[in-house]
């Protein structure tokens, strides 16, 4: 028995003294506001106070707590400071998925009862050891910094009814992140369910057998199950798309990647944490990997799927005019070859879920980013109609893309159809960063050139993107990239093509961007020598060919409206020029620190690539003024929740503090699209506001009021200018979008997206010539969203994104095998953001809610390539293998010296 | 996790009769290197001798010219610690600098030193001060404490006490730390004691070294010039994702050139 003082009380509990902290209070205690992501001190979000001091909950044996005061997120409201921290967190918008924020909150305890109005300084070190892959870490600490004055103050009033569009209103669905009550997939599962665990391949590339596993069920009892492929009931393969279901749920005596799934162990906790993967009845034959897209794609190479006998999954092609012939005419031509690498998505919440099976029907409870196609692939690998199936997303701490595929879904929905009890499963770190998808590996070869004034010519673009193991998101990502490798500018001459080829590596899937950010890396690069060499500064020359209303794409489409890049660059330009005349005069100093000022812009195509993607909202209000938005649209984070409620308050005219929210549940809100392709915005947002609209209309024509009619809505009581309206029966409001496309032809040419989100970045930076390390210190984002809807959140996308294109471009390098966890991969720190001003530029999309299109993607795209073309401006070395590492980087320097 | 025993005594004499009764005992001080390696089964104990109540093993002092620390000494005790910092600044340093904030507030000086992860910073400031470990058993010279990667003069069942430093006249601690794992690439701990120069080297190596030409050229003129161009010998250096045995020895010498200017 060992006591505790939990959050002021003291608890006697029973677990061995070698049990972890996190465990006992989770588990033994029953307080899951304190996370784990990790289990081994890598990512921080199990920090707790004990004796004041912020530990890695995961890394304190309970014998070394024995009378310690332990603090965790349930105890913080009840502290003046913690309070106030909570609340500063709330209107910072310093909480997006929330899984960090536990962590974060008591890290930042620690600082705040030492010194209750901290120096930036401090505050950054005492948020060092915790991780956040969602804000980029700006709005956290100016939370932490602020939190004294909250101490005394209210908090913020809800905008009034029509001022929520614009009103930066802290998160919906804010506080429970806040207090420890958010409950995610490994949160909420019923004490008496059983745990599955699968058994993964070691090896990248192997065939094996699976004997009789009657002997280990034998050996260890409360093991219950061993699922293997002959225990799918209906189809055992899923994937993305409807006529791809290549990735089994259980191998079938042959694995493609190390991280595919042979069998699945389920009983009690202790049973299936007790098997080693040794006893086991496997036999492996191990065959040698494809390791790389060259050798996929070299005469002879053994085909992965039977299907794709070339390797080759999809070959996307945009085809105008005659690039090779204008390249030839160009006065300035400009070439160069890219390499980038797996990223991770590295969500601090790894995959986690629980299912039960009622009656006939599955239920499935789950971290995800798109419930309806987690139904579609439940209901095919359990053989039954869609109706069977119904899934209910639990919070998601983080997606990125990531959480598009099933991870957990088809396993736990097997179990427990099958065993007719309720089972859980929770990926440790290495599972979730050994078998999930990552971002694509890309080649990408290009060339480009303009005439003598700076206007671009033609663009060839050839990309080779390494899709791993199964197709996944890879046929997306093909696609959008070519339509995508102009960039935002007139190019009238392209050949582009990108092909996404199998190898025995992870699949590539969706990370926030689709292959986008790889191909900006190379088009800006290019932009920045051809301006150089045409004697046009870099920024002038962007501006020169940006896109405006009214051009055509390369892929044919003429832009109608919102093409805000001109007004983003205006909007850098007095910026762009005080940066490089503070790195000139930094650089006049002399010294081994090199100073860099660089630019990059981006466009992204909002919604799927011409493809059909609607969303479906709904609205009711009942006779006793209960007032529901039922939204479908999964929040990860990005803060769809918060954003629709403020289009569907604004479209029916009551305050968003009237609405009931009925959330993500497929049996109770319809298939509002998943959440990618920065589309909840733009289309469920306009789904959001059709809806209410739809029941405004509906309200007035009861009421027999005019189009300006006032709702009110108080104690059950809807009033339309102020007079009462009884409803006999329910109103509902329902609205629809689905943005109008034009398939790609084969050439590449139609209308992929209704409206793309444009915008522009600089980064300033310091290269250390000595080592090769990149110290950043500053960006400036500027981004046409349309219409900010809610501006707090929208800062919140652009700081994340950078976040996680500052990643991309310097430090996150995958290597399946090798860096499996959060120690040998890291993501950017709170010490690798530097400070960010976000510009936004609000060119209205006609088709959006309110003028709105979306910023989730964007945000990301234009970081690394601006960080790259810092670094050339500050050094002359040209990066083009990607991270730039330090030692790449000082290559690179030397490279440049040498050719010099 | 899986089942091992835990003893958590009260004397350093009970806690070395539990070590050397059972071979395959680990002791544990501040946990920041065992349990991860616990969960991963890395290391699989029969048991677990947590050290954290022994009293003779606390404690931060100075005695004569020399600053004594405690083996369960915390990062963050040894950073903010106003003996080490009138001492010995550089070593407060480097101990600010360890891993992040949970790490500081758990992790000991005993249990870094004891580890000897190539990676790690303790084990050149020991070096470099020319320190004495003081083990339950006998006093070892750091020169014959270090003995490779993870390996130590330490016997089965023998516990690190205490560490001596010997006060420096001047010290300096420079790394570089791999931006994508935060591990120490190469790192310079250089010190000047009662007239003679060590130059400790960690992170780029199996284990830490002195880098001994370095020593010399700084004997004769302590400058970050007198060690700008000692080229040091790639070979034997750690080569591995975050870096080759070449990028590691030019860093080498920029450390020490930094090393040396931080020292003053």
């Amino acid at each position: 028995m060992t006591r505790l003082i939990v959050n002021g009380a003291e608890q006697v509990v029973a677990a061995p003294p070698e049990a972890r902290l996190s465990t006992v209070l989770r588990d033994g205690l029953g307080l899951t506001g304190t996370k784990i992501g990790c289990d081994a001190g890598d990512c921080g979000a199990c920090t707790v106070l004990v004796d004041g001091a912020q530990v890695c909950a995961c890394l304190v044996p309970l014998g070394q707590a024995e009378g310690a005061r332990v603090q965790t997120v349930e105890g913080l409201a009840a502290d003046p400071m913690g309070a106030a921290l909570q609340h500063a967190f709330q209107a910072h918008g310093a909480a997006q998925c929330g899984y960090c924020t536990p962590g974060m909150l008591m890290a930042a305890m620690e600082v705040l009862q030492a010194s209750p109005r901290p120096a930036e300084a401090q505050v950054m070190a005492a948020l060092g050891g915790v991780l956040c892959r969602c804000t980029g870490y700006r709005k956290i600490v100016t939370a932490v910094m602020e939190a004294h004055r909250f101490l005394d103050a209210p908090a913020a009033p809800l905008p009034e009814a029509g001022q929520a569009v614009g009103a930066r209103m802290g998160r919906a669905d804010g506080w429970p992140k806040l207090d420890g009550r958010e409950a995610y997939g490994a949160d909420a599962a019923p004490a008496d369910a059983l745990w599955l665990r699968p058994v993964r391949s070691p090896h990248a590339h192997a065939r094996f057998t699976l004997g009789d596993t009657a002997p280990l069920l034998a050996r260890h009892p409360g093991l219950e199950r061993v699922l293997a492929a002959a225990d799918v009931p209906g189809r055992n393969g899923y994937g993305i798309y409807p006529d791809i279901k290549d990735q089994a749920v259980f191998a079938e005596g042959l694995v493609r990647y190390r991280g595919d799934v042979v069998c699945a162990l389920v009983g009690t906790r202790e049973a299936v944490e007790a098997v080693r993967v040794e006893e086991l009845p496997l036999d492996w034959e191990v065959l040698p990997p494809l390791a790389e897209p060259g050798a996929a794609l070299a005469e002879g190479a053994p085909a992965l799927h039977e299907r794709w006998p070339d390797n080759v999954l999809t070959t996307g092609r945009v085809r105008r005019g005659d690039a090779a012939a204008a390249l030839a005419a160009s006065v300035h031509v400009a070439e160069g070859r890219w390499q980038t690498s797996f990223v991770e998505h590295a969500y601090v919440e790894p995959e986690a879920g629980w299912a039960r099976r009622v009656g006939d029907r599955i239920e499935v409870f789950a971290s995800t980013q798109a419930p309806y196609m987690d139904l579609e692939e439940v209901a095919g690998v359990l053989g039954l109609p869609h109706a069977a199936v119904r899934i209910v997303p639990t919070a998601c701490g983080g997606g990125f893309g990531g959480k598009l595929d099933v991870a957990v879904q088809p396993m736990l929905a097997i179990a427990a159809w099958l065993l007719r009890r309720s089972v859980r499963a929770t990926w440790s770190r290495s599972e979730s960063m050994a078998s999930s998808t990552k971002r694509h590996p890309a080649r990408i070869e290009a060339r480009a050139g303009c005439d003598a004034e700076g206007r671009l010519t033609a663009l060839e673009f050839e990309g080779i993107y390494d899709t791993g193991a199964y197709a996944s998101w890879g046929p997306t990502v093909a696609g959008r990239v070519p339509a995508h490798s102009t960039g935002p500018y007139r190019v009238p001459h392209v050949r582009s093509r990108a092909r996404a080829v199998l190898t025995n590596n992870p699949p590539s899937g969706a990370f926030r961007g689709f292959g986008v950010p790889q191909a900006a890396i190379a088009q800006e690069a290019l932009w920045d020598r051809l301006a150089d060499a045409a004697g046009i500064d870099r920024l002038e020359f962007r501006l020169i060919n940006a896109l405006r209303a009214g051009d055509a794409t390369a892929t044919g489409q003429v832009i109608a409206a919102s093409a805000g890049l001109p007004a983003c660059l205006e909007a850098l330009r007095p910026r762009w020029a005080a940066l490089r005349e503070e790195a000139a005069a930094e650089n006049a100093a002399g010294g081994p620190l090199r100073h860099g000022v660089g630019i990059a812009c981006m466009w992204y195509g909002i919604g799927n690539t011409g493809m059909s993607n609607p969303s479906t909202m709904r609205i009711t209000l009942e006779p006793g003024g209960r007032l529901a938005f039922h939204n479908g649209a999964v929040d990860i984070g990005q803060g769809s929740t918060t954003v629709l409620l403020q289009i569907a308050a604004d479209a029916l005219g009551l305050p968003a503090s009237a609405f009931a929210l009925v959330l993500g549940d497929t049996d109770l809100t319809a298939d509002a699209g998943k959440t990618s392709a920065s589309r909840q915005t733009f289309v469920s947002g306009r789904a959001a506001m059709e809806a209410g609209l739809a029941l405004r209309d509906a309200i007035l024509l009861r009421a027999n009021a005019g189009p300006e009619g006032r709702l009110a809505l108080s104690d059950g009581m809807l009033t339309v200018d102020g007079r009462p309206l009884h409803l006999e029966a329910p109103l509902e409001g329902l609205g629809r979008f689905d943005p109008p496309t034009v398939p790609l032809d084969a050439d590449g040419q139609g209308v992929p997206y209704a409206t793309y989100g444009f915008a522009a970045q600089i980064a300033a930076l310091a290269v250390d010539t000595e080592l090769g390390t990149i110290r950043l210190k500053r960006i400036v984002a500027a981004h046409d969203v349309g219409r900010a809807i809610n501006p707090l959140l929208v800062e919140g996308q652009i700081e994340g994104g950078i976040a996680q294109g500052i990643g991309l471009a310097l430090m996150e390098e995958y290597l399946p095998g090798r860096t499996e966890n959060l120690h040998d991969y890291l993501i950017p720190t709170v010490g690798d953001v530097p400070a960010i001003e976000s510009i936004l530029i609000e060119d209205p999309e006609p088709l959006g809610p309110y003028g709105a299109k979306g910023i989730g993607e964007p945000a990301l795209v234009p970081t690394a390539p601006a960080i790259f073309s810092a670094i050339r401006d500050a050094t002359g070395a040209e990066i083009n293998r990607i991270p730039a590492l330090p030692h790449r980087v000082l290559e690179a320097i030397r490279r440049k010296e040498g050719a010099g | 996790m899986y089942d091992f025993e835990y003893h958590k005594p009260g004397s350093l004499a009970d806690a070395v009769k539990l070590l050397s009764a059972d071979p395959d005992a680990r002791p544990i001080s501040g946990g920041q290197t065992l349990l991860p390696a616990l969960k991963h089964r890395l290391n699989k104990p029969t048991s677990v001798v947590d050290l954290s109540g022994i009293a003779e093993l606390k404690g931060i002092k100075k005695e004569g010219n020399k600053l004594v620390i405690g083996a369960l000494a915390k990062h963050f005790e040894v950073a903010t610690s106003p003996e080490v910092k009138a001492a010995i600044p550089a070593l407060a340093q480097m101990a600010g600098t360890i891993g992040d904030t949970q790490v500081r507030n758990r992790g000991t000086i005993g249990g870094s030193v004891a580890n000897n992860d190539p990676a790690a910073d303790y084990p050149s400031a020991v070096l470099g001060l020319n320190a004495t470990i003081v083990t339950d058993k006998r006093r070892i010279a750091a020169d014959d404490f270090f003995q490779g990667m993870f390996t130590t003069a330490l016997e089965p069942g023998e516990l690190l006490v205490a560490i001596e430093f010997p006060i420096p006249e001047k010290a300096g601690y420079a790394k570089m730390r791999n931006p994508a794992s935060r591990y120490v690439m190469a790192g310079a701990f250089i010190a000047k004691t009662g007239g003679a120069v060590r130059v400790a080297i960690n992170g780029a190596g199996p284990g830490v070294f002195r880098q001994t030409e370095m020593e010399t050229a700084l004997a004769a003129n302590w400058s970050p010039d007198a060690v700008a161009n000692i080229k040091q010998d790639a070979d034997g250096l750690n080569s591995d994702i975050h870096g080759s045995a070449e990028y590691r020895a030019h860093l080498v010498t920029v450390m020490a050139k930094r090393a040396i200017a931080a020292a003053g």
